[in-house]
C-alpha cells in the first residue's frame, strides 16, 4: 500500500481521502458486485501525477482503481475488486485540451462531461457521436474508453469510434500514446505542425487503442483522450416511425443506415421512450407511455454546408418508397410525444436525475452485441424470463441501437427496480443473471462484460482469454491495474 | 535446407503428398528464395496442425495469400493459402463478408455487386486478397487500414485457433471486439514490419451499399474495355485546382458534405497510365493532360442512390468546384474515358498500369493519417525531386504525389514516390537520398514518423512502440516459428 | 535468340497474379474467375504464367536444374495464352513467346516427355499427330474433290490430323467441304499428300519439326499456287497464319478459318443457311483461333536505355485484341432457330479446352480435367450443348460429355452450319 504521506507528496493532501465516507463512495455502485471498500481515493490534477502514483502502486504491489466518471456508477468496474486499493478519481482533470474545427476532432481530460464538451464543440460548429443521453456526471473519456455505443451509427464506421488517440500510462508505469499521437515529438510540437492526433491506428501495425478500450482500466491509466467530432447541420429534420413489432423498424432503420441517410438511428420501446420523454416526472410518465406506440424508431435527416434544404428533399423523397415498402408512416410524432422535443433531448446528456434513475431508483442493464435476425428471439426471451422471474415484462425498457453503420445491434433491456426493496434487488439480480446465461445461448454477444456475468461470458471463450492475458502480463506485470475485473 | 524425410513426411500426411514440394523448380516462382518446402494447406484444421508442427519442429513458417511481392527469409516454411478461397458467408442484412484468406477482391466484389453490396478495394488492385488489410481508391466512402475487419480467425503461432469477438464467444462474424479489449489491437497486416505472427484463416469484412448495376457493361476487347454507357446516377471527372491549397479546400469541403463515392488524389500521370493501353499511349496522353491541367487535382466519382440523391451532389460538387476555381479535365469527359476510369478505379484500381508497366523501379513514402497535415509535408517532398528531374535520375512526374480521402476526409492517405533506373546507379543513389532526407524531414518537423523502416530507429521516438510490440510477439510465440516477414498482399 | 531474347520481360513480372484470373473487370463472381487451368489445377505459384517467367529467369542465370519437378511444370501447360491476355491488359511484356521458349529449350536439352518424343516420332514417321491408319485422304472418298496436285485452285482446305485419321471425325471434314461447294467456292485438297501443320508439335517445343512440317506445307502450297489455306481446325490456323509468319515462311499467304470464310460467304450473299436447327448452344472459342490466332508482329528494335521498359520503335503486344472471336458468333446467329448464350470465360479469356500444348498426350487426366471444367461452364449457361471450332476442342468436350454425364450435346460449327445448308 502506498503510504498516505507519500501520495499526498504527489497530488497535494487536499486531495487524498481516506474518510470512511468518501471511501464509502467508492465502495459499491448501483451494481450487484460486492461491496469492497478502498484504501484511499486519490484525484491527480494532471499526467504527471498519474504516472506517479502509478510507479509508486508497481513499487508497492498497490492495486489501482481509475474513475474517470462522477457517481452513480453502475457497472462496477469501479468498484475495487480485492482490497487494499487505490481508487485513482480523475475527475480533477477537467480541461478540454482542444476543440479543431476542420480536422473535426477535440481532445480532453478524462475528466470531461459530455455537458461540458457539447457547447465547446458547438462553438465551433461540432457535435459529438455520443451515447444515448449520458448521465451529467458521465466522462467523454470514460465512455470512448468503454465503447459505448453512439446515437449515428452511420458516423461510426468502427466500433472503436470515436475515439481517436489517447494518451495512458501502461499499468507498468510506462508513458505511452497511442495513434497519430504517438509521435514523433510532443503533442504540443505536433500541434505546432498542425498534427491533430486524429489517425486512431498506429503506432506501427498494432491498433493499440483497441486494447485500452473495452479494458475496464484494466491494461492502464488514460490521462486524455482525442474524438473524432462531426460537422453541426445546418438543418435537421427529425421523424418518428411507429410500429407494434420492431421488425419492420429494424428493416427500415437498417436501410436508412446503408443509404447513409439518417444520423441518428435508435428504436426504444414504449416503456424506456417514455421513461426519457416524460415531462413532467413522475406525473407524465403513465400518460406518455399509453400515448406510446409498443415501438418507435427515432431518425433525423439532415443537411450541411451545401443546399441543406435539397439535401434533405433527395434524402426524404428516397426515403418515402422505403417507408411505404414497409407499410410504416414516418410521422413527426409518437403519441404525445413530438420528434422535435426527442431530437433536443437526445443531443445533450440526461438532465437530472439521471433518466434510468428515475422510474424506481435504480436501474440494472443488460446489454449485449447481436444480428438483426436475432433480435426478435432475444427479445421475445427476455420478456419471458422476465415474466418467469417475476419481473414485469411492460416495466421492461429496451434500446436498439444499431451499430457500426449497421453490421451489428446494440440490445439494451433497462431492468428498473426499487434499490430500497430487497425483493425487487433479487428479482432483478437473478433476472440479470439469468438473461446473461440464456440470451448467451442464444447468440447474444456480451462484448462488454461486466460485474457478476462477466466470468461466465469469458468462460466461453478460453482462447481469446488466453491471449488477453498474455497481453496484460506484458502492459501490467505487476498486476496492479484493477485487479478482479474482466477476466484478470 | 531442405527438411528432413521425417519432417517432410509429417507434413505431407497433414497436406496430402500433392500439396507440398520442396523441389528446387519451385522456388524460383516463390520470391526466388530457397525455402524449405511450401505446403497448400486446404482449410483451417490443416493450418492449425501445420502450425503445431512447426512448434514441435522449431521450424518457422510464413503465411501468404496472393503473394504480391515479398521479403522473406530463407529455409523457412511457406504456407501458400491458395487453396483457401472460399466465401463462406455473404451476409446481406448484417453488411458484412466472411472469406478466406485467397479469395480476391475482384472474385468478391463481383458476387457482392449481385447483392447491392461492395467492399474496399486495395488500391494496389482487386487481384489482392479480399480479406487483407489496407486501402484504395474507396476508402472516402469505405474506409480503409484496419477499420473494415470484423471478426478475425486465427491461428496462432503455437497452434491454438483463436476467434476474435463474436465468432469466438457466439459462432458469429459480426463483430471482431471484445469480449473486454479487442484483440484487432494485435491481429495486423501482411506487410512487415509488424506483421502478426501466426496465420489469419479467415476474416469477415463490411460491406458497404451499391447503388450501381449488377455488372458494368462492358465492351470491347483486352487491353480496351469500355462501358456501353455510363450507368445511371454516376459520373467520373478530373478536376485540376490553381493551388494546393485550393485543392485541398475542395477537397475537404467534397469529404465534409459527403458528396463524392470515391475521391482519389490522383495526377494526371495516373490518370493516364489508367486509361492507356501502352507506355507509348501512355506518355502521349499524359503530356498532352500536362497541357490541360492548371495544378494538383484529384479524381471524383459520383454515385447517387437515386436520382435525386445524384442531383444533388452533382450541384453540390459543380459548386465547390467552382469556389475553389477548379476545372474539369476535358478527356475525361469524354464518355468513353469516363467509363474506362469508372471501372479502373471501382473493378480493378489502376496499381499495375500506373506502378509496373512502365517499368523500372520505383520507390515511395506511403503515409496513412491526417491528410492536411501529410499533403503539406508532400509538397516539400514533391520540390525536393525537383533537382533529380532536372538531371533526368528519375521520371518527371512534374513531382507530384498523390493521395485520398479516407472517411469522407475524416482520414486520408498520401504518397510521394520517384520511378527510377535501378540499373544507374547514381539515380538510385539520388532516390535513396532523397527518400531519406525527406523521411527524416517527416521526422524531424514532425509530420509523421516512416514506421516501415528500421525499427530500432523510429521505435524511440514513437511511444516504444517497437519494444512492446516485441514483447507481444515474444509472448505469442514463445518458439519463435512465426518470424517478421510477409508478402504485400 | 531463344529464351535470351526475353530476359527483360520475364524480369517485368511483378508477381501480381492476374495471370491467373480472366481480366479482373470481367470477373462475375467466384466461379469461373480463373483462366490458367494449370494452377487451378495444381495450385503451386510455379505453374502460372508469373511462375513459369520466373523459372525462365532461374534457367537462364544457371540457377535452376532440371528436375523431374520442373518437367512436371513445364509439360503440365496447354500454352494457351491466357496468362498472356490477363497479363498484358495492364503490362506491356511478353509472357506467351517466352513461355514457348523455355519448352522448346526443354526440348532442345533433351528434356522431353516420353508421350510427347512418342507423339513426334509419329509425326515423323508417319507425318500425322495421331495414329495413321489409312489414306490421309481417305475422308474425301466419293466426293470427287479437286487435289492440288493435279488441278488447279486459289484456295486449299487443309483438314488436318485429327479429322483426316479420325473416322468418327470424317463427317467434318466432309461438312466443311459441302459448306464451302455450296458457297460455290473453288477450292482443292491435298489429300494424301496433305502433311501436318506441324503447329502441336510447335506447342509441345519441337520447333525443328514445326519447322520441317511447315516448310514442306509452304514448298507445297509454293508449287500448287495456292493463294488461300481455310482450315476447320485452330491449331492449324495458327500454324499457318501465326507460327509460318513469325518463322518467315507465310509471305502472301492469306489464312482464313472455316468460320470467317463462311461468315463472309454470309455476308456477300453467296451462302445462305435455310434450315432451322432448334438447340440452345453455348460457344466455346479455341486458343488458337481466339486470343493465340492474332496475327504475327514482325518486331525488330532495342530497348531504350533508362528506366522504362520501352523499346525503339515501340513494340507492339500481342494481347489478344485481333483474334477471330466475331465470325464464329456471326455465323452461329445466322443458323435459323439456333440460340446462342454466352459462358462467363469467352473470347480472348476463354477458358482452355484442355487439350493443347502437348497436354492430351502427356497427361490427359488433366487435359480431361481442364475439360470438364469447361463443361460445367456451359452447362451452367442453360444450353444444351456446347459447339466449338476446332475437332481437337471437340475431342475433349466429347470425352468430358460422356465422361461426366453432363448431357451436354458436342458439336463443331460446321456440322451445325451444314445441318442449316
Amino acid at each position: 500500500m502506498i503510504e498516505k504521506e507519500t501520495l499526498s507528496k504527489v497530488v497535494g493532501a487536499r486531495h487524498v481521502s481516506l474518510g470512511p465516507a468518501a471511501l464509502e463512495a467508492y465502495s459499491a455502485d448501483v451494481s450487484f458486485v460486492n461491496s469492497v471498500r478502498p484504501a484511499c481515493v486519490v484525484r491527480p490534477k494532471n499526467a504527471a501525477e498519474i504516472g506517479e502514483i502509478v510507479r509508486l502502486a508497481n513499487e508497492t504491489r498497490t492495486p489501482l482503481v481509475p474513475v474517470s466518471s462522477g457517481p452513480p456508477h453502475f457497472r462496477g468496474d469501479t468498484v475495487p475488486g480485492t482490497g487494499g486499493a487505490v481508487v485513482v478519481d480523475l475527475s480533477r482533470m477537467r480541461k478540454v485540451v482542444f476543440v479543431d474545427r476542420p480536422r473535426r476532432v477535440a481532445m480532453v481530460e478524462p475528466g470531461v462531461t459530455f455537458g461540458a464538451l457539447i457547447p465547446q464543440a458547438r462553438k465551433k460548429g461540432l457535435r459529438l457521436n455520443m451515447p444515448l443521453l449520458p448521465r451529467m456526471t458521465k466522462s467523454v473519456v470514460g465512455s470512448l474508453l468503454e465503447r459505448e455505443p453512439v446515437t449515428m451509427p452511420k458516423y461510426q464506421w468502427d466500433i472503436s469510434d470515436p475515439l481517436a488517440c489517447t494518451g495512458l500510462f501502461f499499468g507498468n508505469g510506462d508513458v505511452f500514446r497511442t495513434g497519430q499521437a504517438a509521435g514523433p515529438g510532443t503533442v504540443e510540437e505536433q500541434w505546432k505542425v498542425g498534427g491533430m492526433q486524429k489517425a486512431p491506428y498506429g503506432p506501427g501495425t498494432a491498433s493499440w487503442h483497441r486494447l485500452i478500450q473495452g479494458a475496464q482500466g484494466t491494461m492502464g491509466i488514460v490521462s486524455w483522450a482525442s474524438l473524432r467530432c462531426e460537422l453541426l447541420p445546418a438543418i435537421e429534420e427529425p421523424f418518428v416511425v411507429n410500429a407494434p413489432e420492431p421488425g419492420p423498424l429494424l428493416e427500415m432503420a437498417r436501410w436508412l443506415i446503408r443509404l447513409r441517410a439518417v444520423n441518428e438511428c435508435f428504436i426504444l420501446n414504449d416503456t424506456a421512450l417514455a421513461v426519457i420523454g416524460a415531462d413532467p416526472w413522475p406525473g407524465g410518465y403513465e400518460r406518455l407511455r399509453k400515448s406510446l406506440p409498443p415501438w418507435t424508431l427515432f431518425y433525423t435527416v439532415a443537411g450541411y454546408e451545401y443546399l441543406p434544404e435539397e439535401r434533405v428533399g433527395a434524402y426524404l423523397e428516397d426515403i418515402a418508397p422505403l417507408a411505404q415498402r414497409l407499410g410504416l408512416q414516418p410521422s413527426r410524432t409518437a403519441g404525445d410525444l413530438s420528434s422535435g422535443d426527442l431530437l433536443k433531448t437526445v443531443q445533450g446528456p440526461s438532465p437530472d436525475p439521471y433518466w434510468k434513475l428515475r422510474p424506481r431508483g435504480a436501474c440494472q442493464d443488460v446489454f449485449f452485441l447481436t444480428t438483426g435476425d436475432r433480435l426478435a428471439d432475444q427479445i421475445d426471451r427476455m420478456a419471458r424470463l422476465a415474466g418467469e422471474t417475476g419481473y414485469p415484462a411492460s416495466g421492461l425498457g429496451v434500446y436498439l441501437q444499431p451499430v457500426v453503420q449497421g453490421t451489428g445491434y446494440h440490445c439494451e433491456f433497462h431492468l428498473f427496480y426499487d434499490p430500497g426493496d430487497a425483493r425487487e434487488r433479487e428479482c432483478v439480480r437473478t433476472l440479470s443473471s439469468k438473461a446473461t446465461r440464456v440470451l448467451l445461448d442464444r447468440g447474444a454477444f456480451f462484448s462488454r462484460p461486466y460485474g457478476e456475468t462477466a466470468g461466465m461470458v469469458f468462460n466461453r471463450d478460453a482462447a481469446s482469454v488466453a491471449v488477453l492475458h498474455k497481453l496484460k502480463n506484458i502492459v501490467d506485470p505487476n498486476g496492479i491495474m484493477n485487479p478482479g475485473k474482466i477476466c484478470f | 535446407m531442405a527438411l528432413s524425410r521425417e519432417i517432410y513426411s509429417a507434413f505431407e500426411d497433414v497436406v496430402g503428398r500433392e500439396h507440398i514440394s520442396d523441389d528446387p523448380a519451385m522456388m524460383p516462382a516463390y520470391h526466388q528464395v530457397q525455402f524449405a518446402a511450401i505446403v497448400l494447406p486446404e482449410n483451417t484444421a490443416e493450418v492449425q496442425a501445420v502450425v503445431r508442427l512447426c512448434n514441435r519442429y522449431t521450424l518457422p513458417f510464413q503465411a501468404v495469400c496472393t503473394g504480391w511481392t515479398g521479403a522473406f527469409p530463407k529455409d523457412i516454411l511457406y504456407i501458400d493459402l491458395r487453396r483457401m478461397n472460399r466465401i463462406v458467408e455473404i451476409n446481406e442484412k448484417g453488411m458484412y463478408a466472411v472469406v478466406e484468406p485467397y479469395v480476391i477482391t475482384a472474385q468478391l466484389q463481383a458476387e457482392l455487386f449481385r447483392r447491392g453490396l461492395h467492399m474496399n478495394l486495395k488500391g494496389a488492385g482487386s487481384n489482392c486478397a479480399a480479406m487483407l488489410r489496407g486501402h484504395g481508391h474507396l476508402d472516402q466512402t469505405t474506409s480503409g487500414d484496419d477499420r473494415n475487419h470484423l471478426a478475425i480467425e486465427w491461428v496462432t503461432p503455437a497452434g491454438d485457433i483463436v476467434r476474435s469477438g463474436a465468432a469466438g464467444s457466439t459462432g458469429a462474424w459480426f463483430c471482431g471486439d471484445g469480449p473486454g479489449p479487442s484483440l484487432r489491437s494485435i491481429l495486423t497486416s501482411a506487410v512487415p514490419p509488424g506483421v502478426t505472427p501466426g496465420v489469419f484463416t479467415r476474416a469477415a469484412i463490411k460491406l458497404y451499399h451499391w447503388p450501381g448495376p449488377v455488372q458494368f457493361p462492358i465492351q470491347g476487347v483486352s487491353p480496351k474495355y469500355t462501358l456501353r454507357q455510363v450507368p445511371p446516377n454516376f459520373m467520373a471527372r478530373y478536376y485540376s485546382f490553381p493551388s494546393v491549397e485550393k485543392m485541398w479546400r475542395a477537397e475537404i469541403k467534397l469529404g465534409e458534405n459527403e458528396i463524392a463515392f470515391e475521391l482519389m488524389g490522383f495526377n494526371v500521370s495516373m490518370v493516364a497510365s489508367n486509361i492507356t493501353t501502352s507506355n507509348e499511349e501512355d506518355e502521349k496522353v499524359f503530356q498532352q493532360m500536362q497541357g490541360e491541367v492548371q495544378g494538383p487535382g484529384f479524381f471524383v466519382i459520383l454515385a447517387g442512390n437515386s436520382a435525386a440523391d445524384f442531383a444533388y451532389k452533382k450541384k453540390v460538387l459543380d459548386q465547390i468546384i467552382r469556389e475553389n476555381d477548379g476545372r474539369s479535365l476535358k478527356s475525361v469527359e469524354d464518355p468513353e474515358v469516363e467509363g474506362i476510369l469508372l471501372c479502373q478505379c471501382i473493378r480493378v484500381t489502376a496499381s499495375i498500369r500506373e506502378t509496373f508497366r512502365a517499368g523500372g523501379a520505383f520507390s515511395s513514402i506511403p503515409v496513412m493519417g491526417q491528410r492536411d497535415l501529410t499533403i503539406r509535408w508532400a509538397v516539400g517532398a514533391g520540390r525536393a525531386k525537383e533537382p533529380l528531374i532536372a538531371k533526368g535520375l528519375i521520371v518527371d512526374d512534374g513531382g507530384a504525389f498523390f493521395g485520398w480521402g479516407v472517411e469522407q476526409g475524416h482520414l486520408g492517405k498520401t504518397e510521394i514516390f520517384c520511378k527510377f533506373d535501378p540499373a544507374n546507379p547514381k539515380a538510385k543513389e539520388a532516390v535513396e537520398r532523397w527518400q531519406k532526407e525527406q523521411s527524416e524531414r517527416a521526422f524531424v518537423e514532425r509530420y509523421f514518423a516512416m514506421t516501415m523502416g528500421p525499427q530500432d530507429a523510429v521505435g524511440p521516438a514513437l511511444a516504444n512502440y517497437h519494444l512492446w510490440w516485441r514483447k507481444v510477439t515474444e509472448a505469442i510465440d514463445p518458439n519463435h516459428v512465426s518470424p517478421e516477414a510477409g508478402a504485400l498482399v | 535468340m531463344g529464351l535470351e531474347q526475353y530476359k527483360g520481360d520475364m524480369a517485368m513480372c511483378c508477381r501480381c497474379s492476374c495471370c491467373k484470373f480472366i481480366p479482373l473487370q470481367r470477373v462475375e463472381g467466384h466461379p469461373y474467375s480463373t483462366v490458367c487451368p494449370s494452377i487451378a489445377r495444381f495450385d503451386f505459384h510455379a505453374y502460372s504464367g508469373g511462375g513459369r517467367l520466373n523459372i525462365g529467369t532461374a534457367m537462364l542465370d544457371g540457377s535452376l536444374e532440371y528436375t523431374d519437378k520442373l518437367l512436371d511444370i513445364v509439360y503440365n501447360c496447354q500454352m494457351c495464352g491466357a496468362c498472356g491476355v490477363s497479363c498484358n491488359y495492364a503490362m506491356d511484356m511478353q509472357v506467351q513467346e517466352p513461355i514457348n521458349e523455355i519448352r522448346i529449350r526443354c526440348v532442345g536439352d533433351g528434356k522431353t516427355h516420353p508421350a510427347l518424343d512418342g507423339a513426334i516420332r509419329r509425326l515423323r514417321k508417319q507425318g500425322s499427330m495421331v495414329p495413321a491408319s489409312g489414306p490421309r485422304g481417305a475422308w474425301a472418298s466419293g466426293l470427287g474433290l479437286k487435289n492440288i496436285a493435279t488441278a488447279r485452285a486459289d484456295v486449299l482446305l487443309h483438314v488436318g490430323c485429327l479429322t483426316s485419321y479420325d473416322k468418327s471425325r470424317h463427317a467434318l471434314a466432309r461438312a466443311a467441304a459441302k459448306i464451302l461447294r455450296k458457297g460455290g467456292v473453288d477450292f482443292a485438297i491435298a489429300g494424301d499428300d496433305e502433311a501436318c501443320c506441324g503447329g502441336r508439335a510447335y506447342q509441345m517445343g519441337y520447333e525443328r519439326d514445326f519447322l520441317r512440317q511447315a516448310r514442306k506445307n509452304m514448298a507445297m502450297i509454293k508449287k500448287a499456287g495456292v493463294r488461300t489455306v481455310v482450315t476447320a481446325c485452330a491449331d492449324g490456323y495458327q500454324a499457318f497464319k501465326v507460327l509460318y509468319d513469325k518463322y518467315g515462311l507465310k509471305k502472301d499467304l492469306e489464312v482464313l478459318h472455316i468460320t470467317e470464310y463462311i461468315d463472309r460467304l454470309l455476308q456477300s450473299g453467296e451462302l445462305r443457311l435455310r434450315r432451322s436447327v432448334d438447340l440452345a448452344v453455348t460457344y466455346h472459342d479455341p486458343c488458337r483461333l481466339g486470343r493465340l490466332g492474332e496475327p504475327w508482329i514482325h518486331w525488330e528494335g532495342k530497348k531504350m536505355p533508362g528506366d522504362r521498359f520501352v523499346f525503339d520503335p515501340p513494340r507492339e503486344y500481342r494481347r489478344g485484341t485481333f483474334g477471330v472471336y466475331e465470325p464464329p458468333r456471326n455465323v452461329l446467329r445466322s443458323i435459323p432457330g439456333l440460340r446462342l448464350s454466352e459462358m462467363t470465360r469467352i473470347k480472348e479469356y476463354a477458358w482452355c479446352c484442355g487439350a493443347g500444348g502437348g497436354v492430351l498426350e502427356s497427361n490427359p487426366e488433366f487435359a480431361l480435367w481442364t475439360a470438364r471444367e469447361r463443361m460445367e461452364e456451359a452447362a451452367s449457361t442453360g444450353a444444351a450443348a456446347i459447339v466449338t471450332a476446332c475437332p481437337w476442342c471437340e475431342k475433349i468436350f466429347r470425352h468430358a460429355a460422356a465422361s461426366s454425364g453432363c448431357g451436354l450435346e458436342v458439336y463443331d460449327i460446321v456440322e451445325l452450319v451444314a445441318r442449316a445448308l
